[in-house]
């Protein structure tokens, strides 16, 4: 594209040329006024310019500390527009993204920061840091149409359609962003980009509601690998109603509640009687155990920080049978590390993320998970330190890594300082990676053998609990990560008979005071 | 029923005012006494204990006001006692002896059911700071300590420094927007600190500096549980670069640091 190029190389200096022109005489371009892009100006050098750079080249000081990278403007190319592939966005659609944000990227919402008014600004100085919006007419929207009714059968041939188009090339087939070609996808900058995990849309760039992803099909992301399917109406490859339905399918693919409630316990349930503990990651038992939601973020804490984590959600699911506690975790990874399909992608990475903290290298590691409980379980308030442990408090560690696909317990006193538990581990776990997905089970008795060594899990209390995940196929070794805060998994016991005894004790005592009260005063009623 | 005089008759009647007395004991101690703070008084919500307490107190008054002579005793009882005998008054009777029990089984129920939740992590928001502290080896006095940098170089070069240090270090949890809602601010418990609320007018700029240098590791006894994640500054920035970035901050959040009390330069921190 030649607008990525003249963006990259001849836009940088015509920008500047460009909008110190404007300034200066005054120039008045359609809808752009000389006095909206000063007072812009000032906005975008106070709020955006640390992302952005100076002249909007994408390239402020954090510009290497985040991925997806700030947007350059200089290339006036926009991922969520209105407009059609290729056209440049409308006023609105810059506007949007500024008041909303961008989720899933590090660009937060300014609604709640910038007036309306400085919002139009700053949309009016953006678009003067591109020669490509000088003398522009602007931009005729698409008419979108409405969202055809839903329901199952919408579903189900809005996932033939998906087929159809060959989305799972780049998406995958559950639509993890786990397709073959994910590895080779770089952006019209050559930054390594992640085709959208369609299992979490509220991390979709442009919304994640049905007729936010019905436009992303339709004007296709501008500057991204992702294309526009208009082409593919007009050609009457599909119909308007089965890209629809494509939209309604691949919104199914997410949970309903979006973005997934975050809750501090996460139930351990006790199976039903007789019943036993799942016997691997993939029993269907586990589909009875509720799934809690945990959010992770990159390890930014201790050094080497890493700004660019895959893992950026989990699902943790637990039971107990009174004698043993069982975990599941579950994330998604677009690979099984390492993976030499994956070389290409690192090799676009250590490109576009900050060394500051420590050289990084283009080689895979295994993938990894880690869950973290406190070494002694007590009341007091004050938990190990969350990120591993010191050595004044210490935290009990299981890690896995998947190859070769393994495991141990052991004391942590800081990230990185570990030392296995000496014996054979208590712990034991088995793995599955499933088109794109992990699921790793840990099993272990709720009383140790040496319960000094390591935590009891005791039933009707809450027990602190926090994960680390890494990817190996995304340079993450060693301290590099995403990592949770505490969270607590709560072991619970089957509802004790009193809760529901003493209720009922309570009514019928209530009950028969009444009773008596009212039989007296009639009795002493007659009497009189 | 009251005949001294032309008054509808239940304001003057014992039982209703005992009623309407009770209930205006329940909403002041309840609801009255926290929303003084919407006046100006300080106040915090009465724990539930206390309410009872106050109630059980109250309760006395208002049986001694109602009971003060035998006929208006006789008034309170009478509404309870035609509630209990009179044949007109069986529904109201049947429903009172329904109601009235399953209400209490209700609570009963409500404060016996099992609950789940985490441990209640205390937090203190302003530890007080050490008197000195050792960054990378070299001993620095807190108390009465200025932002040197205030006072040489350029302040546009600090500021734009600081810009580079926030943007490249503090920005993934404290945000763009200085409003602790990074992109992995939520991530972390408890999260970010927001800088555009009061907080930093109140601190002096050793004291953030001290924060920043020291981060959650470095927090005090009474801070630990608090399990912050702010990282130990000192092991990646060099004493000018926080510095800097101080005064990038509270330029960027539109405050003035607070000074040190001019005689003495004591620790302005309680």
């Amino acid at each position: 594209m030649n607008r990525a190029t003249a963006g990259r190389y001849g836009g940088k200096a015509a920008g500047v040329i460009f909008g110190a022109a404007l300034l200066l005489t005054g120039f008045p371009a359609d809808r752009l006024s000389a006095q909206d892009v000063q007072r812009g100006k000032v906005v975008y050098d106070k709020w955006c310019m640390g992302c952005h750079g100076e002249t909007g080249l994408g390239d402020g000081p954090a510009a290497k500390f985040m991925l997806p990278p700030p947007r350059d403007f200089t290339g006036a190319k926009y991922q969520i527009r209105t407009t059609a592939s290729g056209e440049l966005p409308a006023d609105a659609d810059i506007e949007r993204v500024v008041a909303e944000g961008m989720p899933g990227t590090a660009m937060p919402e300014w609604k709640s920061k910038l007036s309306g008014a400085e919002q139009k600004d700053v949309v009016a100085y953006v678009k003067s840091l591109s020669t490509f919006f000088e003398g522009a007419q602007p931009p005729a929207v698409v008419a979108f149409g409405k969202a055809p009714g839903g329901g199952a059968d919408a579903i189900a041939d809005g996932g033939k359609t998906f087929e159809k188009l060959e989305c799972f090339k780049c998406h995958g087939m559950s639509g993890r962003g786990n397709g073959k070609s994910s590895p080779t996808l770089k952006d019209d900058w050559d930054f390594p980009i992640r085709a959208a995990n369609l299992s979490q849309n509220w991390n979709f760039n442009g919304g994640g509601a049905v007729e936010d992803i019905y436009r992303r099909m339709r004007t296709g992301l501008d500057g991204t690998p992702m294309p526009s399917f208009s082409d593919a109406l007009d050609a009457k490859v599909i119909t308007d109603e089965q890209l629809w339905h494509v939209a309604q399918y691949v919104r199914s693919l997410s949970p309903e509640e979006s973005p997934p409630a975050v809750r501090e316990v996460i139930r351990a349930a006790p199976v039903a009687q007789g019943a036993a503990l799942p016997a691997g990651p993939d029993d269907s038992t586990w589909s009875r155990a509720e799934p809690s939601f945990i959010p992770m973020v990159g390890q930014i804490i201790a050094k080497p920080r890493w700004f660019a984590p895959s893992v950026t959600g989990i699902w943790v699911q637990s039971m107990h049978d009174g004698n043993k506690l069982a975990v599941r975790v579950s994330w998604d990874d677009g690979s099984k590390s390492p993976d030499p399909a994956w070389d290409e992608w690192m090799a676009r990475l250590v490109k576009s993320v900050t060394d500051a903290d420590g050289a990084l290298t283009p080689a895979q590691g295994p993938d990894r998970f880690w869950v973290q409980f406190p070494k002694r379980v007590t009341d007091e308030a004050e938990r190990p330190y969350f990120l591993g442990g010191n050595t004044r408090r210490p935290v009990y560690l299981w890690r896995w890594a998947s190859t070769p696909d393994a495991s141990e317990e052991g004391t942590g006193t800081g990230l990185g300082r570990f030392a296995a538990l000496s014996g054979a581990s208590e712990m034991t776990h088995a793995a599955s990676f499933t088109d794109g997905r992990w699921h790793v089970q840990f099993t272990r008795a709720l009383v140790p053998a040496d319960t000094t060594a390591s935590p009891t899990f005791g039933v009707g209390r809450a027990i602190p609990i926090a994960f680390f995940a890494g990817d190996g196929s995304n340079g993450e070794t060693g301290a590099r990560g995403a990592v949770s805060a505490w969270y607590a998994i709560y072991l619970d016991v089957p509802t004790p008979p009193t809760v529901y005894v003493m209720p009922l004790v309570a009514v019928l005592l209530t009950a028969g005071l009444g009773l008596v009260v009212v039989w007296r005063a009639q009795q002493q009623n007659r009497k009189s | 029923m009251s005949q001294r005089s032309g008054l509808p008759f239940w304001p003057r009647h014992a039982f209703w005012q005992g009623v309407a007395l009770t209930i205006v004991a329940y909403v002041l101690f309840d609801w009255g006494i926290p929303a003084l703070r919407f006046v100006g008084i300080p106040s915090a919500p009465v724990p539930n204990s206390v309410v009872v307490e106050f109630m059980f107190i109250a309760l006395i008054g208002i049986f001694m006001y109602v009971s003060e002579n035998e006929a208006r005793w006789a008034e309170f009882k009478q509404p309870i006692q035609s509630a209990l005998v009179n044949r007109d008054k069986k529904w109201l009777r049947s429903s009172l002896l329904v109601v009235l029990p399953l209400f209490v089984g209700f609570m009963t129920f409500e404060s016996t059911r099992p609950r789940v939740t985490a441990d209640i992590q205390p937090r203190s928001i302003h530890p007080a700071p050490p008197t000195s502290i050792t960054f990378r080896n070299k001993t620095i006095q807190l108390a009465g300590l200025e932002n040197p940098l205030r006072k040489q170089g350029n302040l546009e070069d600090h500021m734009k420094e600081g810009r580079r240090v926030y943007y490249q270090n503090c920005l993934p949890c404290h945000g763009d927007l200085l409003d602790g809602k990074g992109h992995f601010g939520l991530g972390f418990s408890p999260t970010p600190l927001a800088f555009d609320g009061g907080n930093l007018p109140l601190l002096t700029e050793s004291f953030v500096f001290w924060r920043v240098a020291k981060g959650g590791p470095g927090l005090p006894k009474e801070g630990t549980p608090w399990n912050s994640a702010m990282p130990v500054w000192e092991d990646f920035l060099t004493e000018d670069e926080i510095w800097s970035v101080i005064i990038f901050l509270y330029d960027q959040a539109g405050f003035k640091p607070r000074a040190w009390e001019a005689e003495g330069k004591e620790a302005a921190h309680e």
